[in-house]
C-alpha cells in the first residue's frame, strides 16, 4: 500500500508505562475503504493502539498519520474521527436524537443538517422512530445501534470500533456484525476494529492484524491468516488448531511420536516446530486395517465425539501425534463414529503447514 | 442565658449543644456517699472554676457533700419543671430567670433560719427575697477606648454616648437576644432621670434607640462577644458587663470604664421545689454567701458581694470599682427585674419590629 | 421478598426507635404541649396568624430566604470547582483537599466565628493588609453586616455541597467524558455539553440541602451578622430562651418544618431516582 493513498498510518508507534511497553514498535498502512481489525488476547496492546489513533494516548515514539497529515501530538477532537465505544458511551442525559446528534452539535451544524443526518444515520441502523428514548429504554443491541449512528453521523472518512458488539449475545452479535459490513461497504468507510474474537475478526475484516506482546505478530486477510499462520501463536489464536509437535529426520519430518509427516508448506526451525493443520481439514475413516500407508496418516481411538449441529468434532488419542481434533461437516451421508471407535486421520500435503517451534 | 443574664452565662450556643447532647451528669454516679451530694446550675466556664476554689471545694470539705456544677439553659430548667422531671437541686443564674421559675412556682423557700455560716441579716436587703437570695452584684457600664478617647475626653453619659458626631466612632448595645436590650440607658439619654426609669417608656426607649442605630456596629449578645468587640477595637464604646470589660482591662487592653449611670444588677440562688437533695442546696446557700466564701470569688469575678460583712475583708482599692458598693449605689442605679419578666413578651416584639423596620 | 423486607426492616428498627424517641417525640410533645397551653383550635389559629402575619416575621422569613438563597449560590460556586479539584486529585492532594474542607467541622462554631472576627475585622487580617498596601483608606466593614453573614455561612456549609457534588462527579462514567471528546468536543464542550448535565442532580442536591440547612441558622448569623439580619431561627431561638413563649416559638418552628419539608420533598424527587435524568 503507497503512503498516498492510505488513510490511516501508523510509524513504528510504542507506548511505554514505567518499564512495561505496552506497544512496541508497530507500523501499519490502512488503506481508505479498508475493514482493518486488530486482533489479539487482552493485554497484546490492541486497545492503547486505537487509543493513540484515536489521540487518548500519546506515543512515546512513531508517528500516526490520518491522510497523509501527522496527529501524533492532535488533540482527539482535532483529528476528526468516529467511534464506537466498548460498552457504547451513550450518553444518558440524552435520547437517541440528540445522542446521535452529538458530534454535530459540537461543530455547531446547522439545524437542518442536524436534522437531516440525524435522520440519516438511524435510518440506517434502523432505529427511525426512537429518537426520543434514553438509553435506559433501550436494549443492548438498540443502544448498540445508537452508537454506531453517532460514529457516522457526521461522515468521518475513518470510524474506529473498540470491541463495540463484547456486550451483546451471540445471535445478535452476528447480525450487528453483518449490518456493520454493510453500512462500511456503502458508506465506503475506513474501520479500525479492535477486537478479541477470532470470528468476528474473520466475517468483518478486509485485513486483519494479530497482536501479542505489544506487537503485530502477523498481518494479512481473513483467510492467509487462518489458513496461512506464520506461527503457533497464530494459528492456535485463530480457531481449533492441531499443532503436532514435529521434528526434521533426515530429509523427511516425523512427529515425536514416529508419525511420517509431509507439507507443502512452510518449514521448521532449527529446533524443529509444529505440523499444523486445521481440524476440518482432517479426514476420518473408520478401519484402521483398510487405510493406505503414507504421511499425514496416523491411526488413534476416538475418546470424544461431539455434535455441534452443523459439525461432527472428533477428539482422537494416537500414539504418534497425541490427542488429535477433526471436524467433519454433518452434511449428506456424513459417517458417525462413537467414542472408543479406531479410526484412521489423514489429511493431504495441500492443507497443512509447517512452522517453526 | 436569657433573662438578666448573668454576666458569667456560657454563650446560649455551647450551652444548647451540650444540653442537646449531654444528659446532666447523672446523680447516681455520685449517690452512695452518706452525706450525699448538690446539684448546681452555674453559668459555666471560669465561673466554675472560681467557684470551686472558693465555695464547693471548702464546702464539700467541711459536709462531706459533693457539689456537681452543671450547664443548663433556662429553657431547659423550664422544660424539666414542666415535664416533672427535675434534675438539679440549686440554680445559680441571672435574677430574672429566678423571678419566672417563682411565678411558675417552681420554686422552694430560702431556709433562712436554718442557716448557721452566714447571718441573714448580713445580706443586703434588696436582694433577700423569699424564693431566691442574691450571691453577687454586676454592673452594666458604659466602657471606652482610651486610645480613642484619651485623658478623659470620653462620653461621661449615655446622651454623650449618644452623640455620634461629638464623640465619633463604632460603638455597641446590649442586644435583645442578650436577655434585656438597653433601653434604661436609651431613656436615660433622652432625658429620664434614672430614678424615674420604671415602669419604662418602651416607646420612647425605642425612638431614642433609632437615634444612635446608625453608629452602632453590633448588638451584643454575649458576654463573650462584647469583650472580643471592644479588644478588637471593633467598637469604641459600648455597654458591658463591668466584669467582663475588667478582666481585659487587667490584661492591658487600653480601655476605661465610665461609672456614671450604671445599671446595678444580681445573680442569685434558688432552690427547685422537690428537688432530690433540697436540703444540701439550702446549705450550700448559707456556705456560698458567708463572708469569707463572698469576698473570695468577689475579688477574683470582679463583681461585688451582697454580705456587708465581705466588704470588710475587701481592699479598699478593689472595693471602689465593685458594683454595689456605696460609690456605686451613688452613681449607678438598680435593674428592675420584675418590670423585665412582667414585659420580656412586649419588648421582644418591639425589639423585632424595631430592628426589621 | 417479604423476607429480605422483614430483614430490612428489623435492621433499620433500632435507628427508627431512635428517631422517634429522640426527634419525633419530643417535637410531637413541644409542639402539642404549646399549643395546649393556647386552648381552642381557633384561639391557635387567631394566635398563628397573628405571628405568623406580623411584619416582623414576614421580614425576617424574607429575610431568611434571601440569605440562603445567597449563600446557596455562593457555596454552589466555590463548591463546584472545589468538588472538581477533589474529584481529579489524588494521593496526597486528595487528602489535603479532604482535611481542609472537613477540619473545621472538628472546632466549634464559636471558635470558628472568632477566627472570622480575626480575619475580617475592622482590624483584621485583610483590613490590615489592605490599609497597609495602601488599597484602602478606611477599613473595610468585611462583617457585622449581611457579608459577614453570607462569608460566615458560605464557610460554614461548603462542606455539605463539596461532599455532595464529589459524589454525584465520582458517579460520572469517565469513559463518556472520553468520548466527548473522541467525537470532536472541546474541553469547555465535554464539560457543558456532558459533565454538567450528568452531575446537575448533584447541583440540585447539594443547593438543597444547603439551602434547607441555611435557612434553620442562628448562630453565624447572630454572630457575625448586623443589626438587622435576623433570620427566623434567631426569632425561634428569642421566643423559647428569652421569653418562654413556647406557643409562638412552635408556631414559628411548624412554619420553618413546613418550608423545610417541601424543600426535602423536591431533594428526595432529585435523589431518589438515581437513574432519573431529564425524564
Amino acid at each position: 500500500m503507497q503512503a498516498g493513498s492510505a488513510a490511516v498510518v501508523l510509524e513504528t508507534v510504542t507506548k511505554r508505562y514505567g518499564a512495561d511497553t505496552v506497544v512496541d514498535a508497530v507500523s501499519v498502512s490502512i488503506a481508505q475503504g479498508e475493514f482493518f481489525t486488530l486482533l489479539g488476547p487482552s493485554g497484546s496492546g490492541k486497545t492503547t493502539t486505537l487509543n493513540m489513533l484515536a489521540g487518548f494516548a500519546e506515543p512515546d515514539g512513531g508517528r500516526v498519520l490520518l491522510a497523509g497529515r501527522d496527529v501524533t501530538r492532535a488533540a482527539p477532537r482535532e483529528r476528526g474521527l468516529g467511534m464506537v465505544f466498548q460498552n457504547y458511551a451513550i450518553f444518558p442525559h440524552l435520547d437517541t436524537f440528540e445522542n446521535v446528534a452529538f458530534p454535530l452539535r459540537v461543530k455547531k451544524a446547522p439545524k437542518r443538517e442536524v436534522e437531516t443526518r440525524v435522520a440519516d444515520a438511524l435510518a440506517m441502523v434502523k432505529l427511525t422512530g426512537f429518537e426520543r428514548r434514553y438509553a435506559r429504554q433501550l436494549s443492548g443491541g438498540q443502544q448498540q445501534r445508537v452508537a454506531l449512528a453517532r460514529a457516522i453521523v457526521a461522515h468521518p472518512s475513518v470510524v474506529l470500533m473498540d470491541e463495540p458488539l463484547g456486550a451483546l449475545d451471540k445471535n445478535l452479535r452476528y447480525h450487528m456484525q453483518v449490518e456493520i459490513k454493510e453500512i462500511q461497504r456503502r458508506l465506503g468507510m475506513t474501520v479500525v476494529y479492535v477486537t478479541h474474537d477470532q470470528e468476528e475478526a474473520l466475517t468483518m475484516s478486509d485485513r486483519i492484524a494479530i497482536m501479542n506482546g505489544g506487537r503485530i505478530v502477523q498481518m494479512g486477510p481473513p483467510r492467509d491468516v487462518y489458513e496461512a499462520p506464520e506461527n503457533a501463536f497464530v494459528g492456535r489464536f485463530l480457531g481449533e488448531a492441531n499443532l503436532i509437535p514435529a521434528r526434521r529426520d533426515g530429509l523427511a519430518v516425523a512427529s515425536e511420536g514416529g508419525a511420517l509427516l509431509e507439507s507443502a508448506h512452510g518449514s521448521l526451525g532449527a529446533e524443529g516446530g509444529f505440523l499444523f493443520v486445521r481440524p476440518e481439514k482432517v479426514a476420518v475413516a473408520p478401519e484402521a486395517g483398510t487405510a493406505p500407508g503414507g504421511p499425514n496418516r496416523i491411526a488413534g481411538r476416538v475418546r470424544f465425539a461431539g455434535f455441534l449441529g452443523n459439525v461432527l468434532r472428533y477428539e482422537v488419542d494416537t500414539d504418534q501425534a497425541g490427542s488429535l481434533i477433526a471436524d467433519l461437516v454433518n452434511g449428506p451421508g456424513a459417517v458417525l463414529h462413537a467414542a472408543g471407535d479406531t479410526v484412521v486421520l489423514s489429511w493431504s500435503r495441500e492443507d497443512c503447514r509447517l512452522l517453526p517451534g | 442565658m436569657r433573662k438578666p443574664t448573668g454576666p458569667f452565662t456560657l454563650s446560649r450556643r455551647s450551652l444548647v449543644a451540650a444540653a442537646a447532647v449531654a444528659p446532666l451528669a447523672s446523680p447516681g454516679v455520685l449517690r452512695g456517699q452518706t452525706a450525699g451530694e448538690v446539684i448546681v446550675r452555674t453559668p459555666g466556664g471560669v465561673y466554675d472554676d472560681v467557684m470551686r476554689r472558693h465555695v464547693y471545694d471548702p464546702f464539700t470539705k467541711e459536709t462531706g457533700i459533693r457539689v456537681q456544677p452543671v450547664a443548663a439553659t433556662v429553657a431547659r430548667l423550664l422544660a424539666m419543671f414542666r415535664a416533672n422531671n427535675v434534675e438539679l437541686d440549686l440554680i445559680d443564674t441571672g435574677d430574672g430567670p429566678l423571678v419566672t421559675l417563682e411565678r411558675m412556682g417552681a420554686l422552694a423557700p430560702i431556709a433562712y433560719d436554718q442557716w448557721h455560716w452566714t447571718r441573714p441579716d448580713d445580706i443586703v436587703r434588696e436582694v433577700r427575697h423569699e424564693y431566691r437570695c442574691a450571691n453577687f452584684i454586676y454592673a452594666t457600664v458604659l466602657a471606652y477606648n482610651r486610645e480613642s478617647f484619651p485623658n478623659g475626653t470620653h462620653p461621661k453619659s449615655w446622651a454623650e454616648f449618644w452623640d455620634g458626631a461629638k464623640f465619633p466612632g463604632p460603638r455597641m448595645l446590649a442586644d435583645m437576644a442578650s436577655g434585656q436590650p438597653n433601653l434604661e440607658f436609651a431613656l436615660i439619654a433622652d432625658g429620664v432621670s434614672k430614678d424615674q426609669l420604671y415602669p419604662l417608656d418602651i416607646d420612647r426607649a425605642f425612638r431614642s434607640l433609632s437615634r444612635v442605630k446608625p453608629h452602632i456596629r453590633k448588638f451584643w449578645d454575649t458576654g463573650a462577644l462584647s469583650a472580643q468587640m471592644l479588644s478588637d477595637k471593633e467598637v469604641v464604646l459600648g455597654s458591658v458587663w463591668n466584669g467582663r470589660v475588667q478582666t481585659i482591662i487587667d490584661r492591658g487592653a487600653p480601655l476605661g470604664i465610665e461609672w456614671n449611670q450604671h445599671m446595678i444588677q444580681t445573680q442569685a440562688l434558688a432552690v427547685f421545689k422537690g428537688a432530690r437533695n433540697g436540703a444540701n442546696a439550702q446549705k450550700l446557700i448559707d456556705f456560698m454567701l458567708r463572708p469569707e466564701s463572698q469576698a473570695g470569688y468577689a475579688r477574683e469575678l470582679i463583681y461585688g458581694p451582697t454580705n456587708v460583712k465581705a466588704f470588710d475583708l475587701l481592699p479598699a482599692d478593689q472595693l471602689a470599682r465593685m458594683p454595689g458598693s456605696p460609690n456605686s449605689r451613688e452613681s449607678g442605679f438598680f435593674n428592675n427585674v420584675p418590670w423585665w419578666e412582667d414585659n420580656r413578651d412586649r419588648v421582644n416584639r418591639a425589639w423585632s419590629r424595631w430592628i426589621l423596620g | 421478598m417479604p423476607l429480605s423486607r422483614l430483614g430490612a426492616l428489623l435492621l433499620l428498627a433500632p435507628s427508627i426507635l431512635l428517631l422517634v424517641f429522640v426527634f419525633l417525640g419530643p417535637i410531637g410533645w413541644f409542639l402539642v404541649g404549646s399549643f395546649a397551653e393556647l386552648g381552642s383550635l381557633a384561639e391557635i389559629w387567631e394566635e398563628t396568624r397573628a405571628v405568623v402575619g406580623s411584619r416582623a416575621v414576614a421580614l425576617a422569613i424574607a429575610n431568611t430566604n434571601w440569605i440562603a438563597l445567597q449563600v446557596t449560590f455562593f457555596v454552589l460556586l466555590i463548591g463546584y470547582p472545589l468538588a472538581y479539584a477533589l474529584n481529579r486529585a489524588r494521593g496526597l492532594a486528595f487528602s489535603l483537599i479532604i482535611i481542609a474542607i472537613v477540619l473545621p467541622y472538628f472546632t466549634s462554631v464559636i471558635v470558628r466565628t472568632y477566627a472570622w472576627m480575626v480575619i475580617l475585622g475592622r482590624n483584621g487580617i485583610i483590613n490590615q493588609m489592605l490599609l497597609g498596601l495602601g488599597i484602602v483608606s478606611e477599613p473595610l466593614e468585611l462583617m457585622y453586616n449581611r457579608l459577614g453573614v453570607v462569608i460566615g455561612m458560605t464557610y460554614v456549609l461548603l462542606p455539605y455541597m463539596v461532599l455532595t457534588l464529589y459524589a454525584a462527579m465520582k458517579a460520572v462514567d469517565p469513559r463518556l467524558l472520553q468520548a466527548a471528546e473522541g467525537m470532536g468536543a472541546s474541553r469547555l464542550g465535554v464539560f457543558l455539553r456532558v459533565f454538567l448535565p450528568l452531575t446537575m442532580h448533584g447541583v440540585i442536591a447539594g443547593s438543597l440541602i444547603v439551602f434547607i440547612l441555611a435557612i434553620g441558622f442562628f448562630v453565624t448569623p447572630a454572630l457575625m451578622g448586623g443589626p438587622s439580619d435576623i433570620m427566623i431561627a434567631m426569632l425561634i431561638e428569642r421566643e423559647i430562651e428569652l421569653t418562654q413563649n413556647w406557643p409562638v416559638a412552635a408556631m414559628m418552628t411548624v412554619v420553618l418544618l413546613v418550608v423545610t419539608l417541601v424543600l426535602y420533598a423536591i431533594y428526595a424527587r432529585f435523589t431518589g431516582g438515581r437513574t432519573g435524568f431529564a425524564r
